[in-house]
């Protein structure tokens, strides 16, 4: 196969991915909350003695887990745990604390978001909808020994608007779903993460 | 030529779509130890295990081992391609996180396979899970239970939405029935802790 029917090849594959990517995504602009916002490190009630921890992180769709959107999301949620002032060290054995993140997307009570894609789709974006995803992150840090656990917990949304609609309330647009989705947990963590410091029994 | 390369890059076309909207074959992700479980196995009191042989029951076919079809697309595990493996692998993380891994340890845990379905059918999707442990100390066996798990949910009528959340629906069945071991009494006086 010549060189230049490889790139041509290697072209359309790439062009083809891209289109279908459209396709499958739609004509969608995406929205992050406003009412769960950025709370810096600087706000975090400070750890004397910062101990290690064993970190684990888990997406879930629905309450079962997703294991692609947790390695998506992984490397970003141990950098901000890492980062966050909290912790001596986020790579603790079995007989240091541990500290879960639980980050799980749940559907809008009585909204089908499929149906009203559809519904936008079948009238080529005339018919516009604003699809709301919700999503609620759960801390758990269990001391090590046999201490009780610690949750706290934290709510977010992501509004998606398909076809001809306005712009959702209290809501900041994004430059893409990656973004939205990134802004998203970076928020969301930060908030449980922020409850998980003022916590009388934390460290 | 140019009807030549016009087939080859429809097929090229044609087959990059189609791994767009279908993918025949997807593995499960790694398991994780859970926060439920490692409390619990901290509460136990128990002593650390070792783990034995993982492999599906005697007289199910085989295929019950490698795979689980979910509207044509197969979920299988990434040990071997094979469920009992990502069982035995389920319990050594989970046990490892809580401190009771020890590979030297004469209380041994075994396992085999004896359910593994999901679907998921529009409607209500549905999946179980059932498995046989065995505890031994040398020849003494110590706890031989067969549990199982199971979950129904909410399932779409599209493919792309419900065939991943079928699948982490069964996936989250590994990590249930471990729980429902490390819960029943008699497994944990199995491997309880020695008197001082």
């Amino acid at each position: 196969m010549s060189t230049a029917f490889a790139r041509t090849l290697r072209r359309a594959a790439v062009a083809t991915l891209m289109a279908g990517s459209a396709l499958l995504t739609g004509c969608a602009s995406f929205y992050v909350d406003t009412a769960t916002r950025d709370v810096p490190v600087a706000q975090l009630k400070k750890v004397a003695a910062p101990k290690p921890v064993a970190f684990s992180f888990e997406f879930k769709s629905r309450g079962a887990p997703n294991p692609r959107a947790t390695e998506f999301l992984q490397a970003q949620v141990r950098d901000q745990v890492a980062g966050s002032g909290l912790f001596s060290a986020v790579n603790g054995g079995s007989d240091s604390a541990r500290l879960n993140v639980e980050l799980n997307n749940v559907p809008k009570e009585g909204e089908n978001a499929f149906g009203k894609g559809f519904v936008t789709g079948l009238t080529f974006g005339v018919a516009g909808n604003v699809v709301t995803d919700l999503y609620e992150c759960k801390i758990t840090y269990l001391p090590p020994g046999q201490g009780a656990p610690l949750v706290t917990t934290a709510r977010h949304a992501i509004h998606t608007s398909m076809g001809a609609t306005g712009e959702p309330a209290n809501a900041v647009k994004s430059a893409n779903m990656e973004d939205a989705i990134r802004t998203m947990t970076r928020q969301i963590v930060a908030n449980a993460l922020n409850d998980l410091s003022q916590q009388a029994t934390f460290n | 030529m140019t009807a030549s390369l016009l087939r080859k890059l429809g097929l090229a076309l044609a087959a990059t779509v189609a791994l767009q909207l279908t993918g025949c074959a997807t593995p499960m992700g790694a398991p994780q130890a859970s926060i439920d479980n490692t409390t619990k196995l901290r509460a136990a009191a128990i002593a650390p295990a070792s783990l034995g042989s993982f492999t599906i029951a005697p007289g199910k076919a085989a295929g019950m081992d490698q795979g689980v079809s979910l509207r044509g697309t197969k979920v299988h595990s990434p040990y071997n391609e094979s469920f009992s493996q990502y069982l035995k692998e389920t319990l050594r993380v989970e046990l490892d996180a809580a401190g009771l891994l020890d590979p030297a340890s004469q209380a041994v845990i075994s396992g085999t396979l004896t359910d593994s379905e999901a679907d998921a059918a529009i409607g209500t999707g549905t999946a179980k899970l059932g498995a046989r442990f065995v505890v031994t100390r040398g020849q003494t066996v110590a706890y031989d239970r067969t549990l199982q798990a199971d979950a129904s949910w909410e399932s779409s009528f599209v493919g792309a939405v419900a065939i991943p959340l079928a699948a982490g629906q069964y996936q989250g069945l590994y990590r249930k029935l471990a729980g429902q071991l490390f819960d029943d009494p008699e497994f944990r006086k199995a491997l309880a802790r020695p008197a001082l």
